[in-house]
């Protein structure tokens, strides 16, 4: 019973990073219509800031989730900008090669400067934790979690009652009439490109806590970004949030079916994905 | 060889174990064949970390540059596939990466490996767990699906046995999950007096982690890979003090070597021809002695025949600062024991086998709140 609640904890707390991992893609995605395959390379680069700020200046880990946030949306904007903004127009499979692209030159850059080591930062509280009982609520993922939720809020307030967010929802619904009540088509894409990678960078930052990074670390986040949009569904920060909770609790629990071992985690968690596929194609919560 | 890709690290550090031996014997003149003196060259090509392309490659360096024999390259994966074109062009391969025995059990007559097999990775903790008090009973283990980890885990399963020990609880992962924190949680609901991890290095600082974040104070904290690497002490920090690991070599070792230099002297050496204040790890060690194998193979067969050569290494049994290395009739070097260390204040020691260590383990590992 004790194990089945500390598994529960921990399915809700894993559900937080995948929200997280998952709600800038998710942005870039309902919007631009660009299946982004560098989002995990800007998480990792994300989380070398996090490291580098950490290893050298001694900066706290969630201090510097604004710098990486910061960071990556310049490097968002530029890149969507300067390069990808040029095969907006394109079949879908253009972006994907193109940001394939992008991945690989982020990846082997970063290869070039960090070298392959895994690194990791671990603060002097990392392992504090609140313990209830038999069950313990580790301190990080537990503020990692909060700041998931908190970014999703932000970014929910940032489209519904901000200018910008009208103008990006306005740019997703018709771009042609967009364009012609005055909106700056390119700025708003590059914008909505940059905000998606910044949500990257605050994910990098806080996956650098609680796990190992290097510079390949980023293609299963990619996926898992992936598959909980597919889950919740496009559209909605609300279907991201369920979808990224949903997965974590499809992962944990798939790791202790009974009978079946976590060997199967991953076949569990993509047969959920299918029978949503079948049942519900546009995810649980889409539009 | 990886020299770039997600095994450069590892690829880079081999190459330097067979760049010290190289200039060694080129300084020696070379290699004696029939009172004769041949002076060595290597040939490296990058496989990029994919071990298709490095069969492509080594299948290039024997037609085009004629290499004579062969040098394994980084990991299981890449030594199995260039165990197929060695087999296939009848050149031996010395290896000292691939610790895989699925490699070994296909009937190949021209690959050796120097380096001790995966199922004795972690053996030597269970011996050493054996000989502390209050000894340790009950084993939780966490493996991820490759061929090496499961070898690893299978071999921890099969020993602990004969030991007085068990299995406790036991999960494979995916290879490269990124979350452990609820099969750490599964373990410690087993409360075992021994964690192991037959894994990676990420997945080996991700469980540690977990562990501390859980709170589990099993008494001895033994990773298979990981540890080893002066990156687990730096992303951890203490943290990673008192957890145990199978190392192939420890610059702490004392051998007593035929030929070549003395533990002390090759980290020295080391230290000097790479500008360095790292101490040489063991992929440097071991690729080293795949080297010392082929050379004293050589010298043994009198000759540069590829044929001979190979028929000298299979009869091949002389000691190196590596420690001994002879092959069994697969081509695995079973007779070289695996050493334990621990990491004790931010530092490698070797712990185990007393005749080789240089301190005794910290046991039993204190529970984390009292660090």
């Amino acid at each position: 019973m004790s194990l089945l609640a500390q598994q529960l904890v921990l399915a809700i707390l894993l559900g937080g990073v995948y929200v997280a991992v998952a709600i800038g893609f998710s942005l870039v995605w309902g919007i631009l219509n660009i299946i982004n395959l560098s989002h995990g390379a800007f998480i990792v680069v994300g989380a070398y800031i996090t490291w580098t700020l950490f290893g050298r200046l001694g900066l706290d880990p969630f201090l510097s989730l604004p710098i990486d946030a910061a960071a990556l949306f310049a490097l968002g904007y530029l890149l969507q900008r300067g390069l990808i903004n040029r095969v907006i127009r394109a079949p879908v499979f253009f972006t994907l090669l193109l940001t394939f692209g992008v991945n690989l030159a982020i990846v082997n850059l970063l290869l070039a400067v960090f070298t392959s080591d895994f690194r990791s930062v671990t603060p002097p509280y990392a392992g504090s934790g609140i313990v209830l009982g038999p069950v313990v609520i580790p301190s990080i993922r537990l503020a990692a979690f909060a700041i998931a939720l908190l970014l999703a809020a932000l970014l929910s307030l940032l489209m519904r009652r901000t200018r910008i967010g009208a103008a990006i929802q306005a740019v997703a619904s018709d771009r042609d009439a967009a364009q012609l009540v005055g909106i700056d088509l390119r700025h708003t894409y590059a914008l909505t490109y940059g905000i998606g990678a910044a949500c990257a960078g605050v994910a990098g930052g806080l996956l650098s806590t609680v796990q190992a990074i290097s510079p390949t670390a980023g293609e299963p986040y990619t996926l898992q970004a992936f598959v909980v949009v597919v889950l919740g569904g496009l559209g909605s920060v609300t279907a991201t949030v369920v979808g990224g909770l949903l997965f974590g609790l499809i992962e944990v629990f798939g790791q202790s079916a009974p009978g079946l071992g976590a060997g199967y985690a991953n076949a569990i968690a993509f047969a959920v994905l299918v029978i949503v596929l079948i049942v519900r194609p546009q995810g649980l919560l889409g539009r | 060889m990886s020299l770039t890709g997600s095994t450069s690290n590892e690829g880079n550090l081999s190459k330097q174990g067979y760049d010290m031996w190289l200039s060694w014997i080129n300084d020696q003149g070379g290699i004696t064949v029939g009172g004769v003196k041949h002076k060595v060259q290597i040939k490296y090509e990058d496989d990029q970390s994919k071990p298709d392309l490095s069969a492509q490659l080594m299948q290039k360096l024997i037609t085009e540059e004629k290499a004579q024999f062969i040098l394994g390259p980084y990991g299981s994966p890449a030594t199995a596939s260039d165990a197929v074109i060695a087999e296939k062009n009848q050149i031996p391969m010395v290896e000292a990466n691939g610790a895989a025995q699925a490699i070994f059990n296909k009937g190949y007559k021209y690959t050796f490996g120097v380096l001790s097999p995966a199922n004795k990775y972690l053996t030597g903790v269970i011996d050493m767990a054996a000989t502390l008090s209050p000894k340790p009973t009950t084993i939780a283990m966490l493996s991820a699906d490759d061929n090496f980890s499961v070898e690893v885990a299978q071999g921890v399963a099969d020993y602990a046995a004969t030991k007085g020990m068990k299995v406790a609880f036991d999960q494979k992962y995916p290879n490269g999950s990124t979350d452990v924190s609820s099969l750490v949680a599964q373990a410690k609901a087993a409360n075992p007096d021994i964690l192991m991890n037959s894994g990676h290095l990420a997945e080996a600082i991700a469980i540690n982690k977990a562990a501390k974040d859980l709170g589990v104070n099993a008494k001895i904290l033994a990773y298979s890979v990981g540890p080893s690497t002066p990156q687990f002490i730096k992303a951890l920090g203490k943290d990673a003090d008192y957890v145990y690991d199978g190392s192939q070599w420890t610059p702490q070792v004392k051998y007593t070597p035929a030929f070549y230099l003395g533990e002390a002297d090759y980290v020295k050496a080391y230290k000097t021809m790479f500008k360095t204040q790292d101490d040489p790890d063991y992929h440097v060690a071991e690729s080293t002695a795949a080297c010392l194998a082929l050379q004293k193979a050589i010298e043994n067969a009198g000759s540069l025949d590829a044929q001979k050569v190979r028929d000298a290494l299979a009869k091949l049994d002389v000691t190196t600062f590596f420690g001994q290395i002879k092959f069994d009739s697969r081509g695995l070097n079973i007779y070289k024991p695996m050493v334990v260390e621990q990491i004790q204040n931010g530092q490698h020691h070797t712990v185990f086998p007393q005749d080789v260590a240089d301190t005794k383990p910290q046991y039993p590992t204190p529970p984390w709140a009292q660090r």
